[in-house]
């Protein structure tokens, strides 16, 4: 089987340092990156898929020209190749030059499958795995908790995350798949899978790489961020301590005084 | 061109979804402002109940009867009904932030260009198109995003608007299935799973386990509490990672979000994780043995106590108060 | 508990390289992310942490000094040592597992055949097969002249006699190189003993005692009783009287994992005082706004940076084949070991009363702490070799 898995390098969550720059776009310096969440599930579900089935992960990620380390983890991980798509061109790119980009690098490449995460921890706009589905005209599967794929028959089938449970969903390969964390822990790499991926091949595309027309001239993107602020301040809460049954009594009065009971 | 606005519904048990009604408020209130027209869709196997109810809130709505999602996943269809109405005049389109909205959202950004301003927490209508407030990064911060187009599309998460029916009811249209964008994967089987969390979004009340639980067994008190106080039980990642409860009720950065009027945590340390998707609630009480867990900074009342002796207790005391 | 600081260490004289700093890294991962929820279980309930051992296991951590034509990494001392830091940062025990396992393969890795190293060195470094190095018995710790365990010679059989003591992982080995008498009479007390490498599943080999100590309370430290136990002439490591020259050798290589382990210990307790400085507040302020506090931060942070420096700088020389390798393995163990026991110590008193419990990790770090002057070569012993060092060019 051969996977393309869509990566994304974000801010750490974990450090919290996150922020804003002065034109209202993510200042991507300013804390460590990691890969997105959602992104590494579909990483280690691709990993299993190939362990089981046979076949290739190619990592694809469309960032600026450090998008390489979070690749190498991804290499580390056991990915076999990576492509970064980079180009100054695209900094601050908006979610349709994001897709054209993306849908023109994997179809560049042959594949049985493509996976994304549902969506990402800075941006949450969940949208770029089903656009790329769009634009190469291929069937999306999305919010998988489970994948099977049948390379025999050339089907996959899904569960679907629902609010009751799941659905199960089949679609014939080649197909676009949005992963959640339902699909178990990504893998610490090895450090051998470590060592590895220091010789593994990253190829890096360009806009001009790819094809014409995928972005608009001049950096005129479709939406643009006019402010940012901080959110406003909860005011400070209350702190009560003591025995069960007046602390319970006070979560009632409480409650009451919020006129929530 | 003048501003048409179309609000896209989600249907579930037949029935407009809370978030919806939402969705079609807002579109109406920037209809109002752009002095434009709103109007809402429905698409689904039997859309007549829903669309019903959605013209309380709109002046005119698009049924559209598609048998084929009793068999088919949706988005793509509902995403090929959008394309035409773009085509037929509608200039901006108002989804819900869901997972299926986001499905359509992306695949109509991926066939026509449109930008999308997603996540919108508020929306209103500034000068020559709609502005949206939503907070990013995990709460850090909070943005004001706009089209640099005249038309577009929005993506609303829910509790951000108060939904508020339109005073006079809008007209009904069925219209024939459009053909749907691109093809569609096939939905073999729908499997209920025991304690999914229907309605976690819609809930006015929601009461979450975390790590303090210790184990499912743990979690009764917490179903208990959410039962008795009308609302539905979530749980943390934590719990979710544990196998105490299923992923449809993790609450959190990689599960829902929610914005219920009472959020009640037991044993939640309150990490960024979990907070990003209830620090939007309006009241936040919190039960913690750990007196620096990170939930004590947003919650409104925190009880220093063991959830196992506290928890009870309340039940009791909820339970008197109700008389029996 | 107020979380831990992040600082990465290792902006040395000693430039790590970039395959230095990634395996470090990982392992730090590794340590933070899954042992460390684990390290006071481990020392409460005093059992052997099996699941650590998968995990160091599944993630080629005991590959690091073992050459890539056995399945290792082909890492060097310092790689191995970034790694026993980085775990030991968190849990001792665990920083051990590994240190355990580089001692017990050295002398397979100086003195064995080729042959010998392709038998036994893939299974350690793939961690499925555990060793434990077989030196001290009840009479002979710093002194080894006391050994009095016998390897009898009967045809192409050796016949093993004796009893060790304080073996670390001598419960759950695989292997052990028992060092034993072969020819007890030697003119030169240095030639009496061989390394031999016996399988714990020979006949007449048994666990007779596991310890129950102060620090480091899952490691099992076993007593192993051998009764008539019969291996193979080639099991023997080298020739015969060579065994001593072996263990010094082995020494030299295996001393600064001990190093490492006594760094990880320190930094980890200075991370933590540090972080409950900031948020225990007396007299109106943080802790850590008190002079007598910081003096003392600062000094355990002096010591620490210091052993580490020294310990990166021992790796170097002993690697490149340093003719003075003694010295630097037993001044890099003397002043870690030193400077861990004085940084816990002080990291329970920065703590205070709530430092003397176990609600927090440094009281066990304190009690871990204190094997790093004592085994692989007592303090006392570091310093003879050092002065010797020293005095032997006058």
């Amino acid at each position: 089987m051969r996977i393309v898995v869509l990566t994304k390098p974000v801010p750490d969550p974990a450090a919290g340092a996150e922020r804003l720059g002065p034109d209202h776009r993510l200042d991507r310096a300013a804390s460590p990156t990691v890969i997105n969440g959602n992104d590494e599930y579909a990483l280690e579900a691709a990993l299993q898929l190939v362990e089981a089935h046979g076949g290739e992960v190619v990592v694809l990620t469309m960032a600026p020209a450090n998008g390489t380390e979070t690749i190498r983890k991804a290499l580390a991980m056991g990915a076999q190749r990576g492509i970064l798509v980079t180009d100054e061109a695209l900094a601050g790119a908006d979610l349709p030059t994001t897709i054209r980009v993306l849908a023109a690098a994997v179809a560049a490449e042959p594949f049985d499958l493509v996976l994304g995460g549902l969506d990402t921890s800075d941006g949450a706009g969940g949208a770029v795995t089903a656009g790329v589905a769009a634009r190469l005209g291929l069937p999306l599967l999305s919010a998988a908790g489970a994948i099977e794929p049948d390379p025999a028959a050339g089907r996959v089938r899904v569960h679907r995350l629902s609010a009751r449970g799941y659905d199960l969903v089949e679609a014939p390969m080649p197909a676009v798949i949005s992963c959640t964390q339902a699909l178990g822990a990504p893998r610490y790499p090895s450090l051998k899978g470590i060592m590895a991926a220091r010789s593994r091949e990253i190829a890096i595309r360009s806009l001009a790489d790819l094809g014409p027309d995928l972005a608009p001239a001049g950096g005129a993107w479709a939406t643009a961020v006019l402010v940012a602020d901080l959110p406003p301040a909860r005011a400070a809460g209350r702190v009560v301590s003591g025995p069960a049954p007046d602390t319970a009594r006070e979560i009632a009065d409480f409650l009451v005084a919020r006129r929530i009971i | 061109m003048a501003a048409a606005i179309l609000a896209v519904a989600e249907v579930a048990d037949g029935a407009l979804t809370k978030l919806s009604t939402e969705v079609a408020t807002l579109a109406r209130a920037l209809a109002d402002a752009a002095g434009g027209t709103a109007m809402g869709l429905v698409v689904d196997a039997a859309p007549d109940v829903a669309a019903g109810q959605l013209a309380a809130f709109v002046p005119r709505v698009i049924a559209v009867t598609s048998p084929a999602l009793t068999s088919e996943v949706a988005a793509p269809h509902v995403a090929g009904e959008i394309v035409r109405l773009l085509a037929e005049g509608v200039t901006h389109v108002v989804m819900g932030a869901t997972t299926d909205g986001r499905d359509v959202a992306g695949t109509l950004v991926g066939m026509t260009g449109l930008g999308l301003l997603a996540n919108a927490d508020e929306a209103s209508w500034a000068g020559e198109g709609p502005l949206i407030r939503s907070s990013v990064l995990g709460g850090k911060a909070v943005t004001s995003s706009a089209l640099t187009a005249g038309s577009g599309l929005i993506t609303l998460r829910p509790g951000g608007v108060t939904a508020g029916e339109a005073g006079a009811t809008g007209a009904v249209e069925s219209r024939e299935p459009a053909a749907p964008a691109g093809p569609v994967a096939t939905v073999l089987d729908r499997v209920a799973e025991a304690g999914a969390a229907v309605s976690l979004e819609d809930a006015h009340v929601v009461v979450v386990g975390g790590r303090g639980v210790g184990s499912a067994e743990g979690f009764a008190v917490v179903e208990e509490l959410a039962d008795l106080l009308g609302g539905v039980a979530g749980a943390t990642r934590a719990s979710v990672d544990a196998g105490w409860v299923p992923y449809s009720r993790q609450i959190g950065q990689t599960g829902r979000v929610v914005k219920p009027g009472l959020y009640l945590g037991l044993g939640v340390s309150g990490a960024m994780q979990h907070r990003v998707g209830m620090q939007g609630s309006e009241v936040i009480v919190a039960v913690n043995r750990d007196q620096d867990a990170p939930i004590a900074e947003v919650a409104d009342l925190f009880v220093l106590g063991d959830l196992f002796e506290v928890g009870p207790a309340l039940v009791a005391e909820l339970r008197a108060r109700r008389g029996g | 508990m107020a979380p831990v600081t992040t600082k990465q260490p290792g902006h040395s004289p000693v430039r790590l390289s970039e395959e230095q700093q990634l395996l470090r890294d990982a392992v730090r991962v590794l340590a933070d992310e899954r042992i460390a929820p684990r390290a006071a279980d481990i020392d409460r309930t005093a059992t052997w942490p099996e699941d650590v051992r998968r995990l160091l296991a599944d993630h080629d951590v005991f590959a690091i000094p073992f050459e890539e034509r056995h399945g290792g990494l082909g890492a060097d001392l310092l790689t191995l040592c970034l790694a026993i830091e980085q775990i030991s940062r968190q849990c001792a025990t665990s920083g051990l597992i590994l240190a355990v396992q580089a001692l017990g393969a050295i002398p397979i890795q100086v003195a064995g055949t080729p042959e010998q190293q392709d038998r036994w060195l893939p299974g350690l470094a793939s961690g499925e097969k555990l060793i434990a190095f077989g030196l001290t018995e009840a009479d002979a710790g710093s002194d080894p002249s006391g050994i009095r365990t016998r390897a009898v010679r009967d045809g192409d059989e050796y016949v093993i006699d004796g009893t060790k003591r304080f073996i670390s992982h001598g419960s759950v080995a695989d292997y052990v190189i028992v060092f034993a008498a072969t020819n007890p009479d030697a003119e030169r007390s240095s030639r009496r003993l061989s390394a031999i490498l016996v399988e714990t599943d020979r006949p007449g080999f048994k666990v007779t005692r596991v310890e129950h100590k102060m620090g480091i309370r899952g490691s099992p430290t076993a007593e192993l009783a051998f009764d008539g136990v019969r291996v193979p002439v080639g099991n023997r490591l080298g020739d015969e009287g060579q065994g001593f020259a072996i263990a010094m050798q082995t020494f030299e290589r295996s001393r600064p994992g001990i190093a490492a382990q006594a760094v990880g210990i320190a930094q980890g307790a200075l991370e933590v005082a540090a972080a409950y400085a900031k948020e225990r507040r007396q007299f109106g302020k943080p802790i850590a706004e008190l002079q007598m506090i910081q003096a003392m931060l600062a000094d355990m942070d002096a010591a620490t940076e210091a052993a580490r420096h020294l310990l990166y700088t021992a790796c170097e020389e002993i690697e490149s084949g340093d003719a003075d390798a003694a010295r630097w393995a037993a001044i890099c163990k003397l002043v870690a070991g030193d400077a861990a026991m004085r940084v816990t110590t002080d990291a329970v008193q920065v703590l205070g009363g709530y430092g003397y419990i176990d609600d927090y990790p440094v009281e066990r770090m304190m009690r871990d702490a204190k094997i790093t002057q004592l085994y692989e070569g007592t303090q006392q012993i570091q310093r003879l070799i050092v002065a010797r060092s020293l005095l032997a060019g006058s």
